[in-house]
């Protein structure tokens, strides 16, 4: 009991100590070489490593484009030039991941096998949202577990009723956003700003694709490493299609 | 005991020179030259004159040393009195650095009077202070300074830094342990940030309110509210509350109480 | 024995408190910007000042080195375009949001502080990093380039200035100060020029450079919409819409969009303006930020 009151008593003290704000200098960041200040991740995920790679979708009239780096690495190396980092999950949904290697692909088979498993038993395919909030669910149920999956995910689909396109955003602690256009890795940090200027939710596919070469121009322009082109995939009413895309662009910079 | 009798005996006669380097290792144990002493301050502008606040607790963790440890000082006056200054200074962090650092530029100001005959504006002091505590940019001064005083207009000026020189002119600023509690109510009661027009229109097209200059007796009542509010919340501010207020006449002095506990 | 007398013996009170230079020093009013600091009294300084400011290997440091700017400069037809946003932040803590992070350098031909619509000759420098350090070394700059026009009776190249301030940054290197900087200014020698310099002693001459947390953000909208050949009033806009977009999303940058346009016979400002408002306006008239809902 005494023990506990110390470590009480201890806990209030040091909770309302120090947090003064009068002497720090005032600065202006200036990036250093690690610019994206990695959060101190909760728990054991620290120990983990998310490879960056990126992951990049947008949604349009009525389709949702989606693209995903095509190497795979490790360490310094590019083990694949021409990896699929996608897949689809029914007729109408496709999910984009990267992530933890070996985790990425058993998550994605994992969530892959049980969606497919609810077409079957119901005959009748998830809907878009449902997808988004069964994968959340599942993340998240895996994240309080002692080995989590350190996934970043991107979830695209169409509605086959209301035949709108929908977007979700979800990072590797579950937490998940339906957007207009989302990002993963590196591609966050120069595309998103492209997409606020250019994206309107009425485009075409034509348009989206447009909008996506912008994005890719930007990376292949600023981005120090290769990360091999893009694979581009689009969800419409119809199901989802691989998309030719021109990876091969030569990018001048300013 | 080994170790006692291989250790070498020192190559030099005499050992017990001390301006010469001893042969020990060079241990540095952690230097850690600063401690907070706590409090908060305050600076406001009018018209024609600026108000410089201070609470005058000092505290040393969760001990308070003093319950009248000023931190606001005039600057080029009597060492004695303070008459004939004309400048307003309040230092919050370290008090010894604080104080080393109102005792530098009182001299500098002094000196500036001598050497040139006639009182140092507060433009160039506000300059010199910057330089001051950049001079110590690898040791800095633990201190957030605010400069006070009236400019060539006769209009109120004040300026504020950062521990190791950078400055800036404002209307009003909060430093210190309680600013992050003092400073949004500044920028509401002062700037009127996020106070529009009522009846100016619907939604993005409300007009802000526009923010002019306060008068006297408004910015002495806000600057009460501002420390009595934060002794509240605020465990290192507390005790007495030091007003130092500049017009074209001088410098008037006030002291409230706050609360003591 | 003399010598060891001589050795234990010295005259009282000497080298008690300031010597004679050190007190001339603290009470010498109008010092040059001198190259003079006082160090910590330990042996290797700079790990003291790691300690005390670097938040980054040491997460409860005293003084809290703190992220945050946006800054951007490029070239084009009608000279360049200088912006940046206004925030400084002290860790989470928003410290202000009025910063005036574009710094005329050169003193003589600055002219006065009042604003004027007519252009004012001279070099624009901006601020990243360390507040106090830009402002400190930008306007030992700025004496250093008013010398040489005192000297040689031409305004300094911009090229010349910006060799100044890397071979000043590159002095310092590895003492902890934080800066990046553009330098951007016209002269009859050069025509428009624009350089880079950090604080590791990086100078980079070059089109166009975004600067800060930001960087990427402003990046991703110049580089889309940059073309040398813009018009005056295109590059002004687009020089504002880079800066909105990092305010947008990098939450260290924030505030105000402060720009400059500079020409032949100097710059010229072209407001310091609350971001909001903008914001606004670019979203509802022109339907971008298409993520964000501006009714429930």
């Amino acid at each position: 009991m005494t023990q506990h009151r110390a470590a009480l008593r201890l806990r209030l003290a040091s909770s309302s100590s120090r947090h003064s704000s009068s002497t720090r200098p005032v600065t202006l960041f200036l990036p250093s070489s690690s610019s994206s200040s990695s959060p101190s991740s909760p728990l054991h995920l620290s120990a983990k490593r998310i490879i960056d790679y990126v992951l990049l979708g947008i949604t349009g009239k009525d389709f949702v484009l989606m693209a995903a780096s095509k190497a795979a690495m490790r360490g310094p190396t590019i083990l694949k030039a021409e990896d699929d980092k996608t897949r689809q999950l029914n007729k109408h949904n496709l999910m984009i991941y990267s992530g933890e290697a070996g985790d990425t692909v058993q998550f994605a088979e994992y969530i892959n096998a049980n969606i497919s498993l609810y077409s079957m038993r119901n005959d009748s395919e998830l809907r878009p949202e449902a997808v988004a909030n069964f994968v959340r669910s599942e993340l998240a149920r895996s994240l309080r577990s002692r080995n989590a999956y350190s996934v970043n995910l991107l979830l695209g689909g169409v509605d086959p009723i209301s035949e709108k396109p929908h977007l979700y955003w979800m990072d590797y602690l579950a937490s998940l956003a339906p957007v207009p256009y989302a990002a993963h890795g590196y591609a966050q940090y120069y595309c998103l700003s492209t997409l606020d200027k250019h994206h309107h939710p009425d485009i075409t596919l034509e348009q989206g694709l447009k909008l996506l070469t912008m994005c890719t121009d930007e990376l292949k322009r600023r981005l120090p490493i290769d990360y091999k082109g893009v694979l581009v995939k689009v969800v419409t009413k119809d199901g989802v299609k691989v998309l030719d895309f021109d990876n091969d662009r030569i990018v001048k910079s300013a | 005991m080994t170790s006692l009798v291989n250790q070498q005996p020192h190559s030099e006669a005499i050992g017990y020179s001390f301006s010469q380097s001893t042969h020990a290792p060079n241990k540095q144990h952690s230097f850690y030259p600063y401690t907070d002493n706590g409090g908060s301050t305050l600076g406001i502008t009018g018209a024609d004159f600026a108000i410089l606040a201070g609470d005058t607790r000092s505290v040393a963790g969760y001990n308070i040393n003093s319950r009248y440890a000023p931190k606001v000082f005039k600057i080029g006056g009597d060492d004695e009195t303070g008459e004939g200054a004309h400048i307003l200074l309040s230092v919050v962090g370290f008090a010894a650095d604080g104080h080393a650092l109102k005792e530098r530029l009182d001299a500098v100001v002094k000196m500036y009077k001598y050497q040139h005959g006639k009182p140092m504006s507060v433009r160039a002091c506000a300059q010199r202070l910057s330089t001051i505590l950049y001079q110590k940019r690898f040791f800095p001064y633990y201190v957030h300074a605010i400069l006070a005083g009236l400019d060539e207009e006769g209009t109120g000026a004040l300026y504020s830094y950062d521990p190791v020189g950078s400055y800036e002119r404002e209307q009003c600023r909060a430093a210190g342990s309680a600013a992050s509690l003092i400073m949004p109510f500044l920028d509401n009661q002062v700037n009127f940030k996020n106070q529009y027009i009522p009846g100016s229109g619907e939604g993005h097209a409300l007009e802000p309110k526009k923010a002019g200059p306060l008068p006297r007796s408004t910015v002495e009542q806000l600057v009460r509210d501002a420390f009595t509010s934060a002794v509240e919340r605020h465990i290192e501010v507390g005790d007495g509350l030091q007003m130092m207020v500049i017009t074209a006449n001088g410098i008037e002095e006030i002291y409230t109480p706050l609360k003591q506990d | 024995m003399d010598k060891l007398i001589a050795q234990y013996t010295r005259s009282s009170h000497q080298n008690e408190f300031y010597s004679e230079q050190e007190q001339h020093d603290l009470t010498e009013s109008h010092p040059p910007l001198s190259l003079k600091f006082s160090l910590p009294p330990i042996d290797d300084s700079r790990a003291f000042l790691r300690a005390m400011t670097d938040d980054h290997s040491n997460p409860s440091c005293p003084i809290k080195l703190a992220h945050g700017t946006t800054t951007l400069a490029f070239r084009f037809q009608g000279g360049i375009i200088v912006a940046t946003d206004s925030r400084a932040t002290a860790g989470n803590w928003i410290a202000s949001q009025t910063v005036k992070k574009v710094i005329p350098v050169s003193r003589l031909s600055r002219g006065e502080d009042k604003p004027t619509d007519a252009p004012t000759p001279g070099l624009l420098g901006t601020m990243a990093g360390g507040a106090a350090d830009c402002q400190y070394w930008l306007r030992y700059l700025s004496q250093q380039c008013t010398l040489h026009e005192i000297r040689h009776k031409r305004r300094i190249t911009v090229a010349a200035a910006s060799k100044i301030l890397a071979n000043l940054t590159y002095g310092y290197k590895g003492y902890g100060l934080s800066m990046g900087t553009m330098l951007a200014g016209m002269t009859p020698q050069e025509g428009p020029a624009l350089y880079y310099i950090d604080s590791d002693g990086t100078r980079l001459p070059g089109n166009l450079f975004c600067v800060g947390s930001g960087q990427t953000f402003a990046y991703g909208v110049l580089d889309a919409n940059y073309r040398y050949d813009l018009s005056e009033e295109e590059a002004l806009e687009l020089g504002r819409r880079s800066i909105l977009a990092a305010m947008h999303r990098d939450a260290y940058s924030g505030g105000f969009i402060n720009l400059y346009h500079v020409k032949e016979e100097g710059w010229v400002h072209h407001g310091f303006n609350d971001m909001n408002p903008i914001f606004w306006k670019t979203k509802l008239e022109k339907g971008e930020f298409s993520n964000v809902t501006s009714e429930l």
